[in-house]
């Protein structure tokens, strides 16, 4: 047993000291004079208390979901994390916001996951998001879990970067030196790992809403309604054609073919993962039964999963086929329950 | 370094010194003496810990005492009125929702904040909003029926 393995040091959490600002100003300013540090950015917690506990598997200790594989099992111990600051971002109200801007909608990182499942803007305009917010692991870290904390954190299953990647949600970084922004596909590099800087904060989210109708869903394969990381995820976000033709046309009333289409998959590549041919298979043409299995087929062949204790590789491209067939479905489903005044404005 | 901290908890202002990295739960169990509140996983999967800031169920372990000042905090300490015990509480005893009790605390909270928005919920809607508290004794098929039976408790007395 390593040297810091003591049930005390994991009975709390390590030490560390707080500062909570009261502005974003403040907070940019204090991270840029106190870079010598070492300071986590601390939102809802409920990654961060989680990660930062050290992790007590005894070596040599096999878990019950390893049982039955052959091959080494490395138990997974690591000792607390050092940290100097904890700083939050809880005292700062211009983070935790969903306003308009024209035809953008802006998402605030501090809005929670159950702010973004509530919204009923989000839900009409950005239902994909929606459905992955009201997935997210139960109530509890719904209330206290924020989008910017699921996004920072960077995992590849994260229940509101997949959506966010298929509709496009531009992440705007912060520091004292100035602000850029992002596209989610260039913020994430790998598994917990993204683009932020250490003096950055994330400020918001901004999504472009298309003028002509749209939809988008996802949809979540896990074990368990609740508190589960999901086995695949997929999120498919849809813009037509604005058509008014005639009724008895084989087009449905109010939108015609597919002008852009994004498909982004969760927990079958080392980042959320996007299929341009996937989408690419959908536009120019109606969305039909055929070309929601075609795109379905090809989002398949493109995955890149891994085997691990949720399930296999063979198992997941599998299923990334069933949830993009499923995902594209629903949103055929929400353009025919849109009325088409909605559709139109 | 400890900070002096001042919790609002059940409708009481407590101040006391805290390091920042003591969690609300470990602050409302060691530090008031509010042994109510159960901590069990000490990472947001299980709901023991479960309780109300500003109306709103939060995992207590996974937030910092310290970030919890200026808010109003409800423990299951304050759900009864003195002695009497609140409809949902009753309810739980008479249907049999309490075995071990470990859970019972998370459970009651919970479905205090979901009663207070939904006064009439489905069982789905229970279910739902239960999802984050789990139990290991009774199978929750009595701790719905518990709600349910509150639900319409509460109903007719209102
Ligand atoms: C029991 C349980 C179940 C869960 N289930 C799921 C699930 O089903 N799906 C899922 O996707 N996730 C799940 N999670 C993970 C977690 O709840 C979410 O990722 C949540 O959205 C994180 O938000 P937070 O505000 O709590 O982040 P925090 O823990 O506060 O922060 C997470 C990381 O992001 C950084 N960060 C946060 N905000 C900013 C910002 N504005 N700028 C810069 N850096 C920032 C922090 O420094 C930290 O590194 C679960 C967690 C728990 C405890």
């Amino acid at each position: 047993m390593s040297y810091w393995y003591k049930p005390e040091r994991l009975m709390r959490l390590p030490q560390f000291d707080y500062h909570a600002p009261g502005n974003l100003v403040d907070a940019l300013n204090w991270l840029r004079d106190n870079e010598h540090l070492n300071v986590r950015i601390l939102a809802g917690g409920t990654d961060l208390l989680v990660d930062i506990r050290g992790k007590a598997i005894p070596d040599g200790h096999r878990p019950r979901c390893q049982e039955h594989r052959s091959g080494a099992w490395h138990a997974r111990s690591s000792p607390p994390a050092e940290i100097d600051y904890m700083l939050a971002l809880s005292h700062i109200p211009e983070l935790r916001t969903i306003s308009h801007d024209g035809n953008r909608l802006l998402i605030g990182s501090m809005t929670t996951i159950a702010e973004l499942e509530d919204s009923a803007d989000i839900r009409t305009k950005l239902s994909a998001l929606s459905d992955g917010a009201a997935q997210l692991g139960s109530p509890l870290v719904r209330n206290r879990g924020t989008f910017g904390g699921n996004l920072c954190n960077a995992r590849p299953a994260a229940d509101t970067a997949i959506p966010t990647l298929a509709l496009s949600g531009k992440l705007v970084l912060v520091s004292a030196h100035g602000e850029r922004t992002v596209e989610h596909d260039d913020f994430v590099i790998g598994p917990g790992e993204s683009v932020i800087k250490p003096d950055e904060i994330l400020k918001e989210v901004i999504f472009d809403l298309p003028d002509n109708p749209s939809a988008s869903a996802y949809i979540k394969l896990a074990n368990r309604k609740a508190l589960e990381i999901s086995v695949v995820g997929a999120a498919a976000s849809l813009t037509f054609e604005r058509n008014d033709s005639s009724p008895g046309s084989t087009e449905i009333a109010g939108f015609g073919k597919v002008i852009n289409a994004r498909i982004a998959l969760g927990a079958v590549a080392p980042k959320p993962l996007l299929i341009p041919d996937a989408g690419k298979a959908l536009i120019g043409g109606e969305l039909t039964d055929e070309t929601i299995l075609e795109s379905a087929r090809i989002a398949s062949e493109k995955a890149r999963p891994i085997t691990d204790h949720r399930g296999s590789a063979e198992y997941r491209r599998m299923m990334v086929e069933v949830l993009v067939k499923r995902a594209l479905t629903k949103c055929r489903e929400r353009m025919l329950k849109q009325p088409v005044a909605e559709v139109q404005s | 370094m400890k900070k002096i901290v001042t919790l609002n908890v059940n409708g009481l202002d407590y101040e006391t010194a805290l390091e920042p990295r003591r969690t609300l739960a470990e602050a409302l169990r060691y530090d008031l003496g509010l042994t109510g509140t159960k901590i069990g996983c000490k990472i947001g999967d299980c709901g023991a810990c479960t309780v109300l800031i500003d109306g709103v169920p939060s995992s207590s372990c996974l937030v910092l005492a310290i970030e919890a000042e200026g808010h109003e905090i409800m423990t299951i300490e304050g759900v009864a009125d003195g002695n009497k015990l609140h409809p949902l509480q009753e309810a739980f005893v008479e249907v049999g929702a309490i075995q071990c009790g470990f859970c019972t605390p998370g459970m009651v909270l919970t479905a205090l904040a979901l009663l207070k928005d939904n006064s009439d919920p489905t069982d789905a809607q229970i279910r739902r909003a239960l999802s984050g508290n789990l139990c290991r004794c009774t199978g929750y098929q009595k701790i719905v029926e518990a709600v349910r039976e509150a639900a319409k408790r509460m109903l007719r007395t209102c």
